[in-house]
């Protein structure tokens, strides 16, 4: 089994960055999907199991924090732990996410070792029996995992 | 513009470069030869706003050159590789980064926002507009001169 990943920014090249560094975190993916808004976050959740979505905060049309709200409030999407990857890093903006169930905040701009380890935390948190399944062993290509 | 301010833009801008796109920048107190100042090869601008305690803008101007290098750089792609669509998403995201990070540092209550950011290619470069500006930054790169305006209230 596999995780399906939402990477939300309205940078194509963002996503980009975004999706090869996880490939390279060693988390098994399944499905990655792509959204340039919440809007079309949220459109992609209506049809598709996704296990943890990475979004930015400042997007036109919707942004991170609206996805976040729309995600915490739904019966259906609830349970999918939202990661930050975002830009904007004030105490009160961070202050807010959590309240609002964040479950990670990773600030721009990142070393890719961030993106990992963050990654690795949220899923085992809610995931852990997946990732005991699923990850390849310690010393594989997926390097050192220390959770 | 004070002195605090001024270093937490370069150390901010320095951070970004370095850490997304391996680029090194040296910041440049003195106007450099006219020689240098002019780029072969045309200019990238990419622009944002912010509004709140401060208002105001960040002008970035990036020669093609090191446009295509942060882009390659921050892809992991071969140069032949990138296309103008991706050096114009990349230097967008560079004044969203830069910018995103300023504010954190200079405004950890969160009151001011940011703006979307904007790129295209600059077709009416002038460096010695740029020169008459007193919120200029200068950098040198591998690839050429980064020129950074500071407008604020704009």
């Amino acid at each position: 089994m596999a995780f399906n990943i939402l990477v939300a920014d309205d940078s194509e090249t963002m996503r980009a960055v975004v999706k090869k560094t996880v490939e390279m975190s060693g988390v098994p993916i399944g499905t990655f999907h792509e959204a340039a808004n919440g809007k079309e976050a949220l459109a992609i959740l209506e049809n598709n199991w996704v296990d943890v979505i990475l979004s930015d905060i400042n997007m036109p049309e919707m942004g991170g924090m609206d996805l976040l709200r729309a995600v915490a409030a739904s019966e259906d999407y609830k349970r999918i732990p939202l990661i930050f990857i975002t830009t904007e890093s004030s105490e009160a903006r961070m202050e807010e996410a959590k309240k609002l169930g964040v479950a990670g905040y990773i600030k721009k701009p990142f070393v890719p070792e961030t993106i990992k380890t963050i990654l690795y935390e949220v899923l085992a948190r809610a995931y852990e029996h997946r990732l005991a399944a699923d990850m390849p062993p310690q010393g594989g290509e997926s390097g050192d995992m220390d959770f | 513009m004070d002195t605090k301010l001024r270093q937490i833009i370069y150390e901010t801008l320095s951070e970004v470069f370095e850490t997304m796109y391996f680029t090194f920048l040296e910041p440049l107190f003195e106007t450099p030869a006219q020689e240098e100042l002019a780029a072969a090869d045309g200019y990238y601008e990419a622009s944002i706003t912010f509004q709140g305690g401060k208002s105001g803008c960040l002008r970035f101007y990036l020669p093609q050159s090191l446009a295509r290098g942060i882009t390659v750089n921050f892809l992991g792609v071969d140069e032949v590789d990138v296309n103008e669509a991706q050096i114009l998403d990349t230097v967008k995201e560079t004044a969203n980064m830069a910018v995103g990070s300023l504010l954190g540092r200079i405004d950890p209550d969160g009151t001011m926002k940011l703006g979307l950011p904007q790129s295209r290619v600059a077709s009416a470069f002038s460096s010695a507009d740029l020169l008459a500006k007193p919120g200029l930054f200068l950098f040198n790169t591998e690839h050429g001169l980064l020129w950074v305006v500071y407008e604020e209230g704009a």
